[in-house]
Formats: structure tokens, sequence, C-alpha cells
């Protein structure tokens, strides 16, 4: 009996690796995005059915916000979701550690998931949990091949807990620990053993390549373009005491211009992905945001255009 | 390298500031110091979310101050689940006994306290205040009810004949009772207004304030005896109203029954027990 019942769940685990509805590229129809607040309700509310529709404008939540019973916090998500795609961006399911905690938290995605239906769903390939607590930051996994297989068995419990496949996001990373192998390598190990997509973070490649030394390009052009199904871009701060040398993730300000080159260029490499324009902090007017959303949104119709004009040369020569 | 090991030292690290044992993962010793970035990560989220849910006890404190008593409580009671809404359960429980007179045995508290040269009769307040806090957060964030009595139901069960004492109901989930000074309650209504000090209630005796959540929006207010009586009654499970009408008419013999249930209407108090 106990035999028959190993056999069975293997067979389940079997049959959940395999049979994930993929969703990287679920975003494909998506075009620039951006960062939901509170504080632009109103605004995004207030938008006009033809601006509504205008290269299908989409939100980014937090997921984790919403893991409320109730009340005002999922009635304006849920207002936003009538006229919008939305994607939920989860930050603290700590795919890289402590898994026995992951089925609670799946828990609450899932039902998220269930009621809101969002488009993508995306986590950090980092770590956040250990013993029980929780340290609520992006906290960096060694690149080794231990770690490899933790971030490995946190995303398969993700991706089991929520039924479907998921992003998982490149961190921004102040110093380098020992490792095994380099950034992309690892991500890209990682999504070709569970099956999860990448979320390319521009931001944070730029400021690990400042911290770090790695070169920004050389790291796109190891990352499979059909393994990425959305991109983000954000602002960073200098360190107050380090300055320049230490650029920090903060979501507090504008777009960089570096960040904005870097952007063009993954697009060049990548193709029509989904762009989000992060912001959490220092947040400005809503019209502020939606100007740095049309910027994004032009490097992408720029993207399409020259993917337009290769098949148009393609079919000349052929 | 097994992770484990690195996992636990970096969360030895963040939670206590020694990096001894993560030091041996790091590959360049001049980077160490950068290190710093994610434990002030750590400390900055965990202080916003109790900002965030204890508004008017920052308020009352001032921000820095605030600030330095939190980070004492992230160094105690580190997040436990993977999110921060709703962080701070047990704050106000900890700002008692972080402020209270038995607690200044503790040095750090007692130079804080003495800082700022708070009475007693105000830690008893900011106690009360940071319940309050906390009371409407969870309000806020509680369960919505769709089986609320209304005022137009209400209206077809008396066409229909049916005895309105003789309904199961109970308070919707957003109903929320909370036992506090009665000074500390209008203090607490004086910084979420704005308001100055002036009006603030000169009474220091104890009450029952009831918070509870209508079209979005938190309300609050203090509870006359025989009041606190019929919530109860109503709070968290099911009863006859007729049940609830006695047990406030028992502490009042000139309980408005009436006025009260309206008034439960209006404010879509009562959820229907359905089987």
């Amino acid at each position: 009996m106990s035999q028959l019942s190993h056999l069975t769940e293997q067979v389940l685990l079997k049959v959940n690796n395999l049979h994930y509805p993929q969703h990287i590229h679920a975003g494909e129809h998506l075009g620039a995005g951006l960062s939901l607040k509170p504080e632009h309700l109103d605004d995004i509310l207030a938008l006009s059915l033809p601006q509504q529709s205008v290269n299908n404008l989409w939100f980014e939540v937090h997921t984790e916000n919403f893991f409320v019973e109730g009340g005002p916090r999922l009635n304006y998500l849920s207002a936003i979701r009538k006229n919008y795609n939305v994607s939920f961006h989860g930050v603290g399911g700590s795919l890289g550690s402590d898994h026995k905690a992951m089925a609670a938290h799946t828990k609450q995605v899932k039902a998220l998931i269930d009621k809101f239906q969002p488009s993508l769903v995306s986590e950090h390939a980092v770590w956040s949990k250990s013993q029980g607590k929780y340290f609520a930051d992006l906290l960096p996994l060694p690149r080794t091949q231990d770690a490899l297989q933790s971030l490995i068995d946190g995303i398969d419990c993700y991706q089991s807990g929520i039924g479907r496949s998921i992003l998982i996001e490149n961190p921004s990373n102040y110093l380098d620990f020992i490792s095994d192998m380099d950034e992309p390598q690892f991500l890209v190990e990682a999504a070709k053993r569970t099956g999860c997509g990448l979320l390319i973070d521009i931001n944070n490649l730029y400021i690990s390549s400042k911290n770090t030394g790695v070169d920004a390009l050389n790291y796109l052009k190891q990352i499979p373009s059909e393994l990425v199904g959305e991109i983000h871009i954000a602002g960073h701060d200098e360190d107050p005491t380090l300055g320049q040398s230490l650029l920090i993730d903060s979501h507090a300000a504008a777009v960089a211009t570096p960040v904005w080159k870097l952007l063009e260029q993954a697009l060049g490499l990548f193709g029509h992905v989904p762009v989000l324009v992060e912001r959490d902090a220092n947040i400005p007017s809503f019209n502020e945001l939606m100007n740095e959303r049309e910027t994004a949104q032009k490097y992408l119709n720029q993207c399409e255009m020259k993917h337009s004009h290769d098949i148009s040369l393609k079919e000349e020569r052929g | 390298m097994n992770t484990q090991e690195y996992i636990n030292a970096f969360a030895m690290y963040l939670r206590h500031g020694d990096s001894k044992n993560i030091e041996i993962f790091c590959e360049n010793p001049s980077h160490i110091n950068r290190l710093a970035v994610y434990r002030n990560g750590f400390y900055k989220s965990c202080i916003d979310a109790l900002s965030a849910n204890f508004p008017m006890c920052e308020k009352k404190l001032l921000a820095e101050r605030f600030r330095e008593i939190a980070r004492h409580y992230v160094d105690l009671f580190p997040p436990e689940q993977g999110t921060l809404v709703g962080y701070g359960a047990n704050f106000p429980k900890f700002l008692e006994n972080f402020l209270s007179n038995t607690g200044l045995n503790n040095k750090e508290s007692l130079e804080l306290t003495k800082s700022r040269k708070i009475t007693s009769n105000s830690y008893a307040d900011l106690i009360n205040i940071a319940q309050l806090d906390y009371a409407w957060l969870k309000s806020l964030m509680s369960a919505d009810s769709n089986k609320i009595l209304t005022i137009e139901y209400v209206t077809e069960l008396l066409e229909q004949g049916i005895e309105l004492t003789e309904l199961n109901v109970r308070l919707n989930p957003s109903v929320l009772l909370v036992q506090v000074n009665e000074h500390a309650f209008s203090e607490w209504i004086s910084l979420k207004t704005n308001n100055s000090d002036n009006n603030l209630s000169k009474a220091t005796s104890t009450r029952f304030v009831m918070l509870w959540r209508i079209q979005g929006t938190v309300q609050a207010r203090l509870l006359a005896p025989a009041e606190v009586a019929l919530m109860e009654t109503l709070l968290g499970k099911s009863s006859p109203l007729s049940e609830a009408f006695e047990a406030a008419i028992t502490i009042d013999e000139n309980f408005d029954v009436s006025e009260a249930f309206t008034a439960c209407l209006q404010n879509e108090l009562l959820e229907i027990q359905t089987n």
C-alpha cells in the first residue's frame, strides 16, 4: 500500500512538471506597462477608452500586497482588471530557500490568480526566508550547483502550487559571491529544467554590471530569446556613501539613459517582449509615469518595425 | 559550497550584523561592506511596513523616534510570512513591554523614553493608539460579506410577516471591538483627522470602541455599555436578534432597541445566517 502511494505521488509530480500550462509568452500581445500604484487609481479609471487601448497598456502589482481577505484593496484591483491586463510579480516567494513554507504562500497566490487571471506571473531568482523568518529583501543566491538545485526545487514548488509556469527575474548584485557559473548560465539552466521563463530586469543588469563588472551586452547575448517573457526597467540611485561605485536598485527615480540604451539592445536581441516601467518610491504623477511608459512603447514600436522590415527583406530574397 | 550554510551565515548577518561567517562566501574581500545594502533593505522594508500599519502611533511619536522603536521590534519579531501586509500583530504588546516601567530595566529603552520625557499616562495612550491602528487595518482588510442584512431585505421580511427578532444574525467580519482608554481614542481621532488637541476628551475610563467597514471606509465610535452587550452577543457567532436585544436591555432597561437596529442596518453591521 505504501509503495503504491509512493508511485502515485511520483506520477503526480511528473505530470505536474510536464503539464504546467505554459505562460512564458502569454504577454506577447502586451505593450509597455506600469507598476500599479493606489495613488493613481482615479487617474487610471478616468482614462478614456482610446487611451486604454493604445498599445495595450497593462499594469503590474506585487502579488503579496493583495494577501488580504477582502476590502478596498481587492476592489481597486478588480476595477483595474475590468479594462486592463494585469501581471502578478511576487517578492516574497523565496524560491531559493525554505520551501516548506511555500505551500501556504502559493495557496494565496493561486487564489488571486483564479480571481484576477493575470497574463503573467513572476518571481525572483533569490532567497528571502530562512528558518521561518522572512527577510523582506531580494537576497542573492550563490551560483553553485547546490543553489541551482535549491532554486529549481523552489520553482517546482511554486509552479505546482499555482498550477502554471512563471517567469523568474535576475537579481541586482552589489557584490559577488563564490560561484561555479555565471548568472545567465544559472538562470537559463533553472528555466530549462523547470519549464519557467525569464523576466529580464534591465535596470538590475545595469546595476550589476556597474557594481560587479559583468558585461551587460554579453550577458543578454547568452539568454535564449524564446525564454524571455517580460522585461523590467526602473530607476536607480547612487549609494549615499560610496557614490557611483555602488548603484542601488531603488525604483525611486526615473529610468536612467544607459538603461534605456540597454533596453533598446535587449529588444534588438529578444524581439517584442512586454516592458514594464517599475516605480515603487518617490511616486511621481500618473502623467509623468505615462510619459516614461510612452518612451518604452516607442522602443517596442521600433522593435516591431524592424522585425516587420526583416521579414519583408527575407520574403524579397526568398 | 553548501547553500544552507551560506543562507544561515547571511541570515546571521542580517539579524545581528555579524559578517564573520558570510565573509568566506564573498569573492572580493574589499566589497564586504556592501553587504550592508541587504541589511539596510531588510530593516527599511520592515520598518516602512510598521510605519504604514501604525500611522497614528508614528504621528504621535514622530517619525525618527517611531523608527528607532520599530527597529527594536524588528530585532525581536522579524516577519514570518512572505508578506508585510499585516506585519506587527503584536506591536502594541511589544510597546507595552518596551515602554512600561518594568521594561525600563533595558538601558536602551530607558534612554529612548527619557529623551522623549513620555509620562506613564501617555505610554498607555500610545499603546491604545497602536491597538486602534491595528484594529483599523484589520477591519480594512477583513473579508467582504455577501450576506449583509439590508433595509430592503428587512422590508421584504416584514411584508412576508416574518418576525424579525427570530432572525439569526451576526456581525459582519469587518466589525471589531477594542477596549481602550477614552482619552486615547479621542487622541487617535484627533491625530487621524488632523484636528487640534483642544477637543480631546479628558475622561480616562476604559471604553469599548467599535470599528467597522462600510463602502470601503473604516469607521470607529465609542459604544455605550448596552451597545457593547448587544454587539458582543453577535460577535463571531450567530444568535437570534431577540437574544442580542435582551442582553442590551439587561444592561440598560431604557435601551432603544428600534434605534439600535436601524443604526445596525444603516451601517451594514449585520449579516444573515444562512443554512
